[in-house]
């Protein structure tokens, strides 16, 4: 008995060991961007590097949530250089947020009533709808690009954040509505056919007994919608031009193209582009998993 | 088009006060106007873009563009758009392709002439004039930034060669002779010697990474060669398979085990990291550099010169690459064209502005008028008092070996160098060599098919 | 009929719920795609807007005939198959590794599927600092340790870049395969692992004869739909290195891209996407296939 016990709790220990080791590889590189921004600059270089920081400093955060300027000195005195990255870091924020619940929004409103649609009423053409979508989904995001920017410059919706929301539907739509498609079917209709045979009319069924119950799979698909538009890149790229307009991921990554690469407010800037999926996840995390074992699987 | 009217206020009026806020605003722009006294009046409102590449000259030139505003269209305000180094021709294509053009764009030659050739450039020669048509400093001609078919599309902004930039306090330390007088062997050896004697420093350092910047830096090495792209005397034939670009490329082999590891990734920011940080003792490099070191690494600064490059010991050409930057119209879609030029000619035409100008990136920014380059105020500057010798380089010593993409070997204008650039024609066939090792041979016939490719797809550029 | 049961009839109704979405997608994505097509056929410089031409099937001769297309499919390829496997040999461990009664296990699970919403542009800039050979930790605590004498430059070879770019690919998308095993296991009866204990099975043997046979279909539909999604990734590989050193890490979609933006050919970009398309129509019907849907309702 005692050799027993004392084999499967060494198990158990190793097991969490395993873990903790396995969760730390993992989550290392976000551990270490967090560790990097709040080290000053002198111990951001210095060996050996340090996990947790000899001094804490903020100054990162607070010259990207405060705008604050580049400044190269230069003989007679201080210079701005230009429009340094961290003015346009909250404007890139706001920007992101825009985008991304405007393009959520969209995609949520048209694939819950598609999907209502196609499982509740009968007509042609309404059973290939899901697959269609699916099918779409597996179009890559460069094949779209291209097409849809030369639409935007027809339309001269070019460097407008509307042209992004549209982008967006265009990417986040198709699996929006086949996981909702998905969340429908397993609605039985029973409750609805009692509400109806009451007197409801549709729009009540829908709006009162339907929309209720699809609520997981409504949250679920913004949750797909909304990492997915928040971290897009490609589509920020060509269809934006001015500073002002651009999303927190084209922007950050000219943080890497302009003439000095400062690691301690790139790292700040990349933790404070996560932490809002971190906080969605996080809070929403049992809605993702149902939410995949669902449908199918982006990647 | 809309024109976003931006609510942020940006304190332009700091800026100016950071450059030495003068009274004296410009006295030759009033005399442009006529009248003498009445400026001429916009009542337009929005603001202006402004492309340039990351650097404070941008600012500085839109500083005075600014100020020209103040007084004479203040409902507008210019603004500087900045290129990311390797994002030129991304920028270019979406911007250009939306319709959606910087209503001035501050570029070097190259990018110039393809939007020139192209036939998105306003011609300027009423500006030239109003410049001042025999201004420019000895040793460089209006068509060096841009003229096409005997018109003027580009203002000069400034000239900024790259330039052998060597740790002089290494060279003497292990007894190698003075830079000035290197050719391409003694080049090779001393890159050896130092990255042999001293630990952990590379000898030499240019740019081997897919990008402009190795573009540059290879160009030099050609043309030094005698080598060229496109042979502008006979209808831009393609002339880069040749003994000169196989020996050019053999230089930049024999180089490669001197260079830090990590070159072929390189790109502009890299090549001034490492000399800055002290991983090369020498490096290709515009002006910048002595910026970075003078902010970041003083004892590095203190010791860093710039020479004209080695010498090719068969040509005996020390060529360099020039960007010959200037500041050029979009002609369509562009509704601020009077403005811009206005502003523009009250940038051009005050000293003032232009030592400023100068002064904001010492010595990358490179004078381009008598004036200016002889002026007392240019020389007033720490820069010019501890290092009077580089600047002078930098200024007037580069001029006789400059050479550029799109004037090779000064022997005519090409207009096909922007899409040679775009494609990193030069850098690719630099990478077959060090990365893909494939033999100079190989690389320089790879490298003419993909130019005579260009040269097929755009020959109406050349009729 | 009365004109209000009309309105409230079936089909109406579901006319009109369908109707944004046919809006929307036809907007969208259909014609993204055929003009996509479209554009395969033409050459398009796009700083000449006004110089747009028929070719046929140039852009196609094109390609087909360019070295670089060849050697970013090739590279695609390899890119994409090592990256599954180790998605799968990974994302079975740590599926298992889960699934498991521990206390905090909700936890582990939380952070393990972290990569996944960490936007792309976030890890490669993160990687691009750890991974950098003079100033990066992992170099430094590689050689603190002994294992290398030298910094290793993870990005300036072309073996050293495919590499991290596998790497970045198997971190980020791990999870997917995480969720998709973990699920089918918890759906797997505990009876089955019974009776292999009763029959004297150990753990690798129980692994192989229960779990293994278990998982077998979902783990088809799983590879066959990330080997179809990786093949065509753009950003996991771009904003690491660019494509390079070099055009090592091309692969199709980057290749496109370069053509499109950096080449100034949309058509030929345009093309090389219908290529990508083709490949991705053959990959479907692979997956329609084996997951069972071919022989239904149409």
């Amino acid at each position: 008995m005692n050799a027993d016990s004392l084999w499967l709790t060494t198990k158990k220990i190793s097991l969490y060991v395993l873990l903790c080791l396995v969760t730390f590889a993992v989550c290392f590189p976000l551990i270490w961007a967090l560790s990097t921004s709040l080290k000053p600059k002198s111990e951001i270089f210095a060996t050996p590097p340090t996990l947790i920081p000899q001094t804490t400093t903020f100054e990162n955060y607070e010259a990207l949530l405060s705008g604050r300027q580049q400044y190269y000195q230069s003989g007679e005195g201080k210079q701005e250089i230009g429009p340094s990255p961290a003015q346009f870091f909250t404007r890139w924020f706001v920007n992101s947020v825009i985008v991304t619940l405007g393009s959520t929004l969209i995609s949520i409103v048209v694939s819950t009533l598609a999907a209502y649609s196609v499982t509740r009423f009968r007509y042609w053409g309404r059973s290939a709808i899901p697959y269609f979508s699916l099918l779409g989904y597996m179009v890559p995001s460069i094949i779209f690009v291209f097409p849809l920017f030369l639409m935007m410059v027809r339309l001269e919706l070019t460097d407008n954040l509307l042209s992004l929301v549209f982008g967006y539907v265009c990417i986040t739509l198709p699996f929006c509505m086949w996981l909702m498609w998905a969340f429908m079917r397993s609605i039985p209709i029973e409750i609805e056919e009692a509400a109806l045979i009451d007197g409801a009319s549709r729009y009540q069924v829908f709006a009162d007994v339907v929309l209720p119950t699809a609520l997981p799979g409504i949250i679920a698909a913004s949750i797909f919608s909304m990492i997915v538009s928040w971290n897009d890149y490609l589509f920020g790229r060509v269809f934006i031009n001015s500073l002002d307009n651009l999303t927190l991921t084209v922007g950050v990554m000219l943080f890497f193209e302009g003439t000095h690469v400062d690691w301690g407010l790139l790292m700040a800037a990349s933790v404070l582009m996560t932490v809002p999926m971190a906080i969605l996840f996080m809070a929403l995390q049992r809605h993702l998993v149902a939410g995949f074992g669902a449908g199918a699987v982006k990647g | 088009m809309t024109n976003k009217d931006t609510t942020k206020t940006r304190p332009l009026i700091d800026r100016r006060g950071f450059l030495g806020g003068a009274a004296a605003v410009g006295i030759g722009a009033q005399s442009l106007f006529t009248g003498g006294g009445a400026s001429a009046q916009s009542s337009k409102t929005g603001t202006i873009r402004v492309w340039g590449e990351p650097g404070p000259y941008g600012g500085a030139g839109v500083a005075a563009m600014n100020e020209w505003a103040q007084k004479n269209a203040p409902g507008l305000k210019f603004e500087i758009e900045t290129i990311p180094w390797d994002g030129v021709y991304v920028k270019l294509m979406t911007d250009l392709a939306a319709r959606r053009p910087p209503s001035l764009i501050s570029v070097e030659s190259p990018i110039a002439m393809q939007l020139m050739a192209e036939g998105l450039l306003l011609p300027v020669d009423d500006m030239v004039d109003k410049i001042g048509r025999d201004r420019l400093v000895d040793g460089v001609k209006w068509d060096f930034w841009g003229s096409w078919k005997g018109k003027q599309y580009v203002i000069p902004a400034h000239h900024q060669p790259h330039l052998l930039l060597v740790r002089t306090d290494i060279v003497n330390e292990l007894g190698l002779k003075d830079p000035d007088t290197w050719d391409w062997n003694d080049l090779l050896n001393a890159a050896k010697t130092i990255t042999q004697k001293k630990q952990n420093m590379a000898g030499f350092c240019m740019a081997l990474g897919r990008n402009l910047c190795t573009d540059y830096h290879f160009a030099a090495l050609l043309h030094a060669a005698g080598g060229r792209m496109f042979d502008t005397s006979n209808k831009f034939e393609v002339a880069f398979d040749s003994p000169e670009t196989v020996e050019a490329l053999t230089f930049v082999k024999e180089l490669l085990p001197y260079m830090p590891k990590g070159a072929v990734e390189y790109s502009f920011l890299q090549v001034v990291d490492a000399h800055v940080t002290g991983q090369t003792a020498m490096s290709f490099y515009w002006g910048r550099t002595l910026g970075r070191a003078a902010e970041e690494a003083k004892p590095i600064f203190e010791a860093t010169e710039a020479f004209n490059h080695a010498r090719n010991p068969r040509t005996q050409r020390r060529s360099n690459w020039n960007d010959f930057q200037g500041w050029c119209v979009p002609a369509q879609n562009n509704p601020y064209i009077e403005e811009v030029k206005q502003a523009l000619l009250y940038q051009q035409t005050s000293k003032e502005w232009l030592v400023k100008y100068c002064h904001s990136l010492m010595p990358n920014v490179a004078p381009t008028y008598k004036d200016v380059a002889n002026s007392a105020e240019l020389r007033n500057h720490p820069f010019y008092k501890s290092k009077p010798k580089t600047v002078e380089t930098y200024y007037t010593g580069s001029l006789p070996n400059s050479s550029s993409t799109a004037n090779e070997l000064l022997m005519g204008a090409n207009p096909l160098s922007g899409y040679v650039h775009g494609r990193s024609i030069l850098a690719q066939t630099v990478q077959k060599v060090v990365i893909d090792n494939q033999t100079p041979q190989q690389a320089a016939k790879w490298g003419a098919r993909e130019l005579e490719a260009i040269r097929r797809e755009n020959i109406r550029l050349l009729g | 009929m009365r004109r209000l049961d009309f309105l409230q009839s079936d089909r109406f109704v579901g006319l009109l719920f369908i109707a944004p979405f046919v809006v929307t997608a036809v907007l969208f994505m259909v014609y993204p795609i055929v003009e996509a097509i479209r554009m395969a056929f033409f050459s398009y410089n796009p700083l000449r807007p006004d110089l747009i031409f028929y070719v046929g099937l140039a852009n196609f001769e094109y390609i087909f005939s360019d070295p670089l297309f060849w050697s970013s499919f090739a590279q695609g390829t390899i890119w994409t198959l090592l990256s599954i496997l180790f998605q799968t040999v990974f994302g079975v461990g740590i599926a298992l590794l889960l699934h498991r009664k521990l206390f905090g296990m909700a936890i582990f699970r939380g952070l393990l599927l972290f990569p996944y919403i960490v936007p792309t542009v976030v890890i490669a800039l993160i990687w691009r600092w750890i991974f950098n050979p003079e100033i990066g930790v992992i170099n430094y605590s590689l050689q603190s340790v002994g294992l290398i004498s030298e910094p290793i430059y993870w990005l300036s070879t072309p073996t050293m870049a495919m590499a991290s770019t596998i790497m970045l690919n198997v971190w980020k998308y791990t999870p997917f395969v995480v969720i998709c095993v973990l699920a089918r296991l918890q759906a797997v009866p505990l009876e089955l692992y019974d009776a292999a204990k009763v029959d004297g099975a150990g753990a690798f043997r129980r692994f192989l004869d229960v779990t293994l046979p278990q998982l077998r279909e979902v783990l088809i539909v799983v590879i066959v739909f990330r080997t179809v999604w990786t093949f065509n990734k753009f950003e996991e590989i771009y904003l690491l290195t660019k494509g390079g050193p070099g055009t090592s890490t091309f692969n199709l979609a980057v290749y496109s891209f370069e053509q499109s933006m950096a080449s100034l050919r949309l058509g030929v970009g345009a093309a090389t996407g219908v290529v990508m398309m083709v490949m991705l129509m053959v990959g479907s019907v692979l997956y329609l296939r084996v997951a069972g849907f071919g022989t239904e309702e149409k």
